[in-house]
């Protein structure tokens, strides 16, 4: 259900890095000898146009610039030059378990990762019970974290995650190894489920991931990228088989 | 609107962060908040002891007026050595959504503006018991506000430092040292001396000042050290803000 509204319009963006040696110690500033730091070309010359509705894939090696260029979408990071518009409620996510304290309990938890996704505490009450539901920890609710087993702390890191994606119903997703189907094989059904819901619910989508078969399943479009700059884009299945093609 | 929408949004992540990390130090009890009163009370009942030995000049009320002076600096380096950590600190959800970074330096204050409470909590039980009870006391919560205000400015300015300079904690430990020595907190400064010249310069010496007054001294201070205070709690929290709105979005780059 793509529309024709442009959500996000990445102009000519260019980032580069400056690399140091050593660390920023305040002594290291002032009195190493290493004063040319080395320049790291992270991202040159990208252009790319995301539509309401349309989910596009971004794949390449490590190193390769996806998820500065993320950043520089979400507007966690400021390229060097060109422009990178966000049109619309955004929501940048990189990794699941951010957030989360092992020391607190799961409801704890909900609060603190529902208020740090900017959702107020009444929204946060209101979506308790759908959460630990869904993740089948409804006995560990008033549990701390680190009491539970890994696969249980995975089912909740998801869980809580996807249902506040869902509340905030973000114009733009900017999914940076996020999103792959958790737990046991029940569980994993379900959140598939979920994610196709949200991936089909109408946002503007980017997707970065290694996974390339998740990529091939949601992406309408795939960009690859190489050294920071775009080696090819067009259809999923063209360019993630000329990307293993080189790759394996 | 939307700043203001903006800024409320701000304040209620600083609160659930400060709650989170309030909850965290007391290990999910209550009798976790001694921890908070713990330190004061142990340096409180050092100087007690070793008062005779210093040479120190007689001070009306000193038990008081140690407590109170120990307290509010308490609450400065404490706020001020978990600003400074707070960006690296949170170096992973810095990188990983895209959350108002304001809140990180603000739910420090707020967590130590907790602990100042049951700190001060522990204040009004001492003055009850050693000292007769002064009515201008319930006017401490309002010196406590423009404290806060000058410390948020600080805690920004804090931050962003801690964020660029990897051991700038280090240094600060050093200059709180420094500080906690050279204010007032156990002694009184006589006018003219070195010490009473380079305090002029020291914030912290007139909030304790005029919150000692306003303490125990069932006293108001007069309108100049009031506006001065004012005017630099307030210019301290718009430069921090600057500061602070101009660098964050660099700081993904050094973390």
């Amino acid at each position: 259900m793509t529309e024709t509204i442009k959500r996000i319009e990445v102009r000519s963006v260019s980032k580069n890095f400056k690399i140091r040696r050593g660390s920023r110690a305040l002594l290291n500033l002032f009195f190493s000898g290493d004063r040319k730091p080395n320049i790291l070309k992270a991202l040159h010359d990208i252009n790319l146009e995301v539509l309401g509705g349309e989910v596009l894939g971004i794949i390449g090696k490590n190193g390769s610039g996806k998820s500065t260029l993320l950043r520089i979408i979400g507007g966690l990071l400021q390229s060097d030059s060109g422009t990178a518009v966000a049109s619309g409620k955004t929501l940048y996510l990189n990794g699941f378990s951010q957030g989360t304290d092992p020391l607190l309990t799961l409801r704890q938890n909900i609060f603190l990762v529902g208020s740090i996704m900017g959702l107020r505490r009444n929204e946060i009450r209101g979506k308790i019970d759908a959460i630990i539901d869904f993740a089948g920890l409804r006995e560990f609710l008033d549990v701390e974290v680190f009491k539970l087993s890994s696969g249980m702390i995975t089912r909740l890191d998801f869980s809580i995650r996807f249902h506040f994606m869902q509340h905030t119903n973000p114009n733009i997703l900017l999914l940076d190894e996020v999103l792959s189907a958790a737990g046991d094989i029940e569980f994993q059904s379900k959140s598939t489920r979920m994610i196709e819901n949200l991936l089909r619910g109408g946002a503007a989508v980017i997707l970065v991931s290694h996974d390339l078969e998740l990529i091939r399943k949601y992406s309408n479009r795939v960009i690859w990228l190489d050294k920071g700059m775009i080696k090819e884009q067009g259809k999923a299945d063209e360019i993630i088989s000329k990307y293993k093609n080189i790759h394996t | 609107m939307p700043k203001t929408r903006s800024l409320l949004s701000t304040l209620r992540l600083g609160f659930t962060l400060a709650e989170a990390r309030f909850r965290i130090r007391n290990a999910g009890s209550y009798l976790g908040i001694f921890w908070y009163l713990l330190e004061p009370l142990v340096f409180f009942i050092i100087i007690i002891l070793i008062q005779g030995n210093l040479g120190i000049k007689p001070i009306e009320n000193y038990q008081a007026y140690v407590l109170l002076g120990l307290i509010m600096v308490n609450f400065f380096v404490n706020a001020m050595t978990g600003a400074i950590r707070s960006i690296r600190d949170n170096r992973y959800l810095v990188k990983s959504i895209n959350l108002d970074l304001e809140a990180l330096p603000l739910s420090v204050v707020i967590q130590f503006c907790f602990s100042h409470f049951f700190e001060f909590l522990l204040f009004i039980i001492f003055i009850l018991y050693y000292h007769s009870f002064s009515w201008t006391i319930i006017f401490y919560p309002l010196i406590f506000i423009v404290f806060a205000i000058f410390m948020i400015g600080l805690a920004f300015i804090a931050a962003s430092l801690g964020a660029f300079i990897e051991d700038f904690d280090n240094i600060w430990i050093v200059f709180s040292r420094v500080l906690w020595l050279a204010t007032p907190i156990f002694y009184a400064l006589t006018p003219g001396t070195f010490l009473y010249k380079i305090n002029l310069f020291n914030p912290l010496y007139y909030l304790i000042n005029i919150g000692r007054q306003i303490v125990i001294y069932d006293s108001f201070p007069g309108f100049t050290p009031i506006l001065t205070t004012l005017v630099l709690s307030f210019a301290t929290f718009g430069l921090g803000r600057g500061i602070f709105a101009r660098s964050k979005k660099k700081f993904i780059e050094f973390l």
